[in-house]
């Protein structure tokens, strides 16, 4: 059950979706309070299960339980591109409204945030803020060691980390 | 530092190395050209290295991606946005952590008294799990190393955790007039609303997740409660409650002996494994980063480390069966 890599037949993951898409729809829907978002969700959870043969190893003889644990992954995502979303949504509210930007120009900063936002997402905290201040507000890794009040050294550190981290998901 | 290794290995000659030594020689680039310290050498070694490979071009092109993607926000609503998601979570966290510093006086009443757990109803031993079918119905799942009182009375029905981890998935009382159900634990109590749910004790803290219903927690030092949801866990001690996070995937896999993991950090994986092991399990520092996803039979360790043997470059070192190292191979 755990290591076979031997990949699923049409027939049987026609077999899964006919006995659990109701089901995984109803459990997306009770989570989500949202049927439109629960059926996207459900569909790429049998998607996901269709592309992976790592995920197909482990469907074992609760599918259920394998297909909760890609569904609840999804939603998680979800939840997390609404909160950036709203988050972006705050920052705009409190903007002059010289900076705010044109709504063309909106969604491709939320995309780029959501972006950013999974890439730093791992990053301990203090890491973060040092790659922002270079990356974000451009400042020089000197200018970060002093403001930090840390050494040229570190700032590389926390640099290389970062990008890592971004190069890992890019 | 970094940028002058690099330099070191950029000449015409060397050999392309791995995906991963390319992407760690962009990253040194990276940070070079950045510092502001490259020199005009520098830029033109860059330009030779860019051109050694297919594979060294395109990881550049990713660098270069990346750098696009923080060029399209204006730094102000950056900033903004980012530090509002900026888990004011893990900043809750550490005062939690430190805050367990400070014994409540319960705690040592409950918590410094080892022999307290051998009067306990229902025990497990290290890597035993078991299930217990309640006079109500409730369903009570030990997990290893775990004790648990049971005393139902006319009035409630209390179980008391006095050590590791129990999953609760409450019965409908039978009792004319319903009793609460309560678990006490030497931080506080936790009244379920009709529930499954898991509480866990930890040497800092006490962590629950629920899975279904709900779950009202009373922290033993303060008057506040704290509802908890399902697919929500959080920790508290006595005096204060962590945030209230989602329920990792696959949490309550272990009801059934499975431990779901998604990028667990090895260290992690082996950590969790370690509270099923009698003897001593160990990751050494250098792996314990690895991420890791997988499926793990969690009371078998032998299949567990063997499953990781197999997908990662790792040694599974045994001096006894019950001293066992994880380390590179």
């Amino acid at each position: 059950m755990l290591l076979s890599t031997v990949g699923l037949e049409v027939r049987q993951i026609q077999a899964l979706y006919v006995d659990h898409h109701t089901w995984l729809y109803g459990w997306l829907r009770r989570k989500l309070g949202n049927a439109c978002d629960a059926a996207d969700l459900a569909q790429d959870t049998f998607l996901r299960l269709m592309v992976s043969r790592c995920l197909q190893g482990h469907l074992g003889r609760e599918p259920r339980a394998l297909l909760t644990h890609i569904a609840r992954g999804l939603v998680v995502d979800h939840w997390r591109r609404q909160d950036v979303e709203r988050a972006y949504l705050e920052a705009l509210a409190q903007m002059p409204p010289a900076e705010v930007p044109s709504p063309e120009a909106r969604l491709a900063i939320l995309e780029a945030l959501y972006h950013i936002e999974t890439m730093l997402r791992s990053l301990p905290v203090r890491t973060r803020q040092i790659f922002l201040l270079a990356q974000l507000d451009g400042l020089t890794y000197r200018e970060i060691a002093e403001r930090q009040g840390t050494s040229l050294i570190t700032v590389k550190r926390h640099m290389r980390t970062a990008f890592t981290a971004c190069l890992a998901l890019a | 530092m970094a940028g002058r290794q690099v330099n070191g290995q950029a000449g015409w000659d060397d050999a392309a190395g791995t995906d991963q030594d390319i992407m760690n020689e962009a990253v040194g680039w990276l940070v070079l050209l950045q510092s502001g310290e490259a020199t005009d050498q520098d830029r033109a070694a860059l330009s030779r290295w860019r051109g050694r490979s297919q594979a060294h071009m395109a990881a550049w092109a990713r660098v270069e991606g990346i750098l696009d993607v923080f060029q399209k926000i204006p730094p102000r609503i950056g900033h903004a946005t980012l530090s509002r998601l900026q888990s004011s979570e893990r900043r809750r966290m550490l005062r939690l952590a430190l805050s367990a510093l400070v014994v409540p006086a319960c705690g040592l009443a409950l918590g410094a008294v080892p022999w307290r757990e051998w009067t306990a109803d229902y025990r497990t031993d290290t890597g035993e799990r078991r299930v217990i079918q309640l006079a109500d119905g409730t369903r009570l799942v030990l997990d290893t190393a775990s004790a648990v009182d049971v005393a139902f009375t006319a009035g409630e029905r209390r179980l008391t955790l006095l050590s590791g981890e129990i999953f609760v998935t409450t019965g409908r009382d039978p009792s004319p007039t319903p009793r609460p159900f309560i678990v006490q634990t030497a931080q506080g109590a936790l009244r379920p609303l009709g529930t499954r749910f898991t509480v866990r004790k930890d040497d800092d803290a006490v962590r629950a997740a629920v899975f279904e219903g709900a779950v009202e927690i009373r922290p033993a030092g303060s008057n506040r409660a704290f509802v908890l949801r399902a697919g929500e866990r959080t920790a508290f001690t006595a005096e204060e409650f962590g945030p209230a996070m989602t329920v990792e995937n696959g949490a309550d896999l272990w009801e059934r002996g499975m431990l779901l993991v998604r990028d667990m950090p090895l260290g992690d994986l082996v950590a969790e494994l370690a509270r099923y092991h009698r003897g001593v399990l160990r990751c050494d520092p250098s792996v314990a980063g690895l991420a890791v996803s997988g499926a793990f039979p969690v009371a078998d360790t032998k299949a567990s480390l063997d499953l990781l043997e197999k997908t990662l470059p790792l040694r599974i070192g045994k001096v006894t069966p019950y001293w066992i190292t994880v380390t590179a191979r």
